[in-house]
């Protein structure tokens, strides 16, 4: 015994000296770096990134180093342009308005460490349709099981079986086959409408599960049949251009649309490793996909989300300690990682 | 002679397991009174979606207990066997040194197993009627942590009252730190899941530093 609490002290300050080292040599050698705020520009047909080096000005930058004023982004500056009587009339010969830049545009984005978490099994069920317009917070949550998907009242935490048996036979009426594996929804009133949970069955088939007048309805997606589907998200965009956006087997990001298509933006998106930010507006999406090496962006069409430039900016080298952690910046779980 | 170790190790330490039991209790109470009113007040539905949408397990108030319980029976039983060197009484007595120490240790590691799984038992039986099984399992899962960090206090502490030198004794104290420090260094649910077994078996091997303090110890090494 004795040898072996040798053994363990040893091995043990061993492991400590690996695991603090290059912790402190981080906090010691680590240098903030800011990288600038880039869209593309409709006007320009260029990316253009913010420059806050002189702090009382707004200039944005293009990728030959032309510098524009707030006029490079008219989407993303409509109101402050309009306050200054500067908002074109119309743009790529489309007319365009305050209103209508607002209802088109759009703002999502994912963080692999929510990609990663360990979620438990429930989800909770929002009205899509409420008596009243406004959406509610919900009373009801599905509970996924391996053999099939059951509804409780929350307040009472009892099994709502009428409902649950309705849920399961639509389900299987539709040839969904259990356990779910995939489930994407925002449970939350503080958005336009309620599209209820986009959700993968064992096979990988996508669903949307969604409640009108206190039933669940079900919908299945054929065009999603195959592509193997490993990250669903749910947008709710108030000019319902995509129900979702999700990765498949082809490691790119893809659109599903309301009719059931679904686009492939040919964009490479890994979601358990890579930050991904959507900044979307009448003319062009902007694509953002970083994780600790850079960022790279794409623009996209907004009409039919077909790629029409590229650009990518790697962060600046930080040499790192070989030793090991146990936390992740893309993760929360804690777990043994050897570091290069 | 076991029991009468046992009744030894009951002597020493059975005002100080009655104040843990106390705090155990006081602290498990108040974290349900709380919730209780929660639910009064909000419907249970507000710990589904807390449960669900935050990285909470609605009773953190819990997390830093049996850590704190581990250390403070570990001084209780061995502060007084390094007094005065009563160690080496202790160790002059006819019964195998090794499982003397085992038996004293497993004393203490199943007393405060005793009172983590009654804490664990309530936690259960009043959270049952609020949430599903599923929520359950992730709340217990995560207590599951806080328990180990309970035998680890335990056990480190334990090794550091009966090392003999201070030398070892700074360097023990960092393991120590390291571990519990590992032990805590996320609040969200269930991070440990894929880890905790490895983490028993740690907490398991750092029982042989007592053993090494103890065979310091008889070998004469001393400050």
């Amino acid at each position: 015994m004795k040898t072996i609490g040798k053994i363990f002290l040893s091995l043990s300050l061993a492991l400590l000296f690996c695991w603090v080292a290059p912790w402190l040599y981080r906090l010691i050698t680590l240098k903030a770096y800011a990288t600038p705020f880039t869209l593309y520009s409709c006007t320009l047909h260029d990316f253009t990134s913010l420059d806050r080096s002189d702090e009382r000005e707004f200039r944005f930058i293009d990728r030959s180093g032309g510098v524009h004023g707030d006029e490079a982004q008219p989407m993303f500056y409509a109101s402050i342009l309009a306050s200054r009587g500067a908002l074109p009339d119309s743009i790529e010969g489309r007319k365009i308005s305050l209103e209508e830049i607002d209802y088109h545009s759009v703002i999502a984005s994912s963080d692999p460490k929510d990609v990663n978490r360990t979620v438990p099994p429930v989800y909770l069920l929002m009205e899509s349709v409420p008596e009243r317009l406004e959406l509610k917070d919900p009373e009801d949550a599905m509970v996924s099981r391996k053999s099939g998907i059951d509804i409780y009242d929350m307040a009472t935490n009892t099994l709502r079986a009428d409902k649950t048996a309705a849920l399961n036979a639509a389900l299987k009426a539709r040839g969904f086959v259990f356990p779910a594996r995939l489930f994407a929804g925002k449970p939350s009133h503080r958005k336009e409408y309620d599209e209820g949970y986009l959700v993968t069955d064992a096979e990988g088939k996508l669903f949307q599960l969604k409640q009108v007048n206190d039933s669940v309805t079900v919908r299945h997606f054929p065009a999603a049949d195959g592509i193997g589907i490993d990250f669903l998200m749910i947008t709710e965009f108030e000019n319902h251009a995509t129900l979702g956006y999700l990765t498949g087997a082809d490691g790119c990001l893809q659109f599903l649309c309301p009719d059931g298509r679904i686009i492939n933006t040919t964009v490479p998106f890994n979601p358990r490793k890579e930050d991904l930010l959507i900044v979307g507006d009448m003319f062009y999406y902007t694509v953002k996909v970083s994780d600790d090496k850079g960022e790279r962006f794409w623009a996209l069409r907004s009409s039919d989300f077909a790629p029409v430039d590229s650009m990518s900016r790697a962060y600046p080298h930080q040499r790192n300690l070989p030793g090991i952690s146990f936390t992740s910046s893309t993760d929360s779980r804690v777990k043994l990682r050897l570091q290069q | 002679m076991t029991r009468m170790i046992l009744y030894k190790e009951w002597l020493k330490t059975r005002w100080t397991l009655a104040g843990i039991a106390a705090v155990v209790a006081a602290l498990t109470f108040y974290c349900f009174l709380n919730l209780g009113k929660v639910v009064e007040i909000r419907g249970a539905a507000l710990l589904w979606e807390t449960l669900v949408a935050k990285d909470t397990v609605l009773t953190e108030i819990l997390r830093y207990m049996p850590a704190f319980a581990g250390a403070l029976l570990a001084l209780a039983q061995f502060v007084p066997e390094i007094q005065h060197k009563r160690l080496k009484l202790t160790l002059h007595l006819p019964y195998p040194q090794g499982r003397m120490l085992l038996v004293m240790v497993a004393f203490s590691l199943l007393s405060l197993t005793v009172l983590f799984a009654l804490q664990a038992g309530v936690c259960a039986l009043c959270l049952t009627r609020w949430i599903p099984a599923e929520l359950l399992a992730r709340i217990l899962r995560t207590m599951a942590v806080w328990y180990l960090s309970g035998w680890a206090g335990y056990l480190f502490v334990s090794a550091l009252c009966l090392e003999p030198t201070w030398r070892m004794r700074v360097l023990e104290l960092l393991v120590a730190a390291g571990f519990l420090r590992l032990l805590f260094l996320t609040p969200v649910p269930e991070a440990y899941n894929g880890f905790f077994w490895v983490l028993l078996l740690y907490v398991m091997a750092s029982g042989s530093l007592l053993f090494l303090g103890v065979a310091r110890f008889k070998e004469g090494y001393q400050d």
